[in-house]
């Protein structure tokens, strides 16, 4: 992953693409998300009661919604981790369920740029997640203030 | 409420925080004093049943969770804690008071809105006031909306999520999905 140490609003351009962030769900990066995000809804974590109850048409286990948002919003987080840049906002739909055994892929680009002043510029990232089909799985948008 | 054992057993698996450890993990039990959609009063508001002391392995823990290996994240005395670390911070600070159907199973996750306006800091202790925002029909899915308002002990606001879940609608419902 390449990061930015650096980001001067003015050279910032509509239609910048953030490098990809690719990530298989497993049992464990489900099992410790629900263990992080302290959410142990049993659609996540408990194998029987999923079988069973099949929430979202599955039998399989699916990962939280929370965790495939924190895949997009690391998308611009890791690219821009050094930088002056600071995520500010979120605003993500969830458009499918990833059920465990998925690999989820994570796009972004900068959709707009808000020349607000120095220290207040803001930047909104669109992001989409998709699944191993090609199928969105979220989408959203990201605010990024860059400060000076 | 059978089939919580392979999730209990396995989740010990994994090395835990001093939280975890003191966290309910089968959020079956009890869901029959869960708030529940069709009883909800919309605008009421609450301070929430927990406050969040912000310990660094709580930090270390979340941003691991999310794949994260920059050493930004993972430095042992002072993490950046990862945006979404908000997460953890409400589910503790909701636990089975005002907002617990946010635990309710069956529920789907439609999508989020939230607002970072500080990092959180270790030591910080953090209050969650919890206000039921909005309750919709659409397409047959019952929505329900919580804003929730975290800040520190100075009253300094640390975020803002408007937390949204489609949930079973009556408390019958989600008492059969916990039966199963």
């Amino acid at each position: 992953m390449t990061t930015t140490e650096h980001i001067d609003f003015a050279d910032l351009q509509i239609g910048y693409q953030f490098p990809v962030v690719e990530e298989t769900v497993t049992q464990p990066v489900i099992d410790e998300a629900a263990l992080a995000h302290l959410d142990f809804n049993p659609v996540h974590t408990n194998i029987r009661w999923s079988q069973r109850a099949q929430v979202f048409g599955t039998p399989k286990t699916v990962a939280h919604g929370m965790y495939t948002i924190s895949q997009m919003t690391s998308v611009v987080l890791r690219h821009w981790l050094h930088a002056n840049a600071r995520i500010t906002k979120l605003d993500i739909k969830l458009t499918k369920p990833v059920p465990v055994g998925s690999v989820v892929r994570a796009y972004a680009d900068i959709r707009e740029l808000h020349p607000r002043g120095p220290g207040q510029d803001l930047v909104t990232v669109g992001v989409r997640a998709v699944d191993q089909d090609d199928a969105t799985v979220g989408i959203g948008d990201i605010t990024v203030q860059i400060a000076k | 409420m059978g089939g919580e054992l392979d999730q209990k057993e396995r989740l010990s698996q994994y090395p835990l925080t001093a939280r975890q450890r003191g966290f309910e993990w089968d959020f079956t039990k009890g869901c029959e004093s869960y708030e529940v959609w069709d009883e909800i009063e919309i605008g009421r508001s609450a301070v929430a049943q927990n406050t969040f002391e912000v310990q660094v392995e709580d930090i270390l823990d979340f941003n691991r969770s999310c794949l994260e290996t920059d050493p930004v994240f993972l430095d042992e005395t002072n993490p950046r804690p990862h945006p979404l670390f908000v997460v953890m911070v409400t589910f503790y600070c909701i636990g089975t008071g005002i907002g617990s159907w946010i635990r309710t199973p069956g529920a789907r996750n439609p999508g989020q809105t939230i607002e970072f306006v500080e990092d959180f800091v270790p030591g910080e202790v953090i209050t969650a006031t919890i206000t039921h925002n909005d309750k919709w029909i659409r397409r047959g899915s019952y929505y329900m909306e919580d804003l929730v308002e975290l800040r520190n002990q100075d009253d300094v606001l640390k975020a803002r999520w408007y937390v949204r879940l489609l949930l079973p609608p009556t408390r019958a419902d989600v008492i059969r999905f916990a039966e199963l």
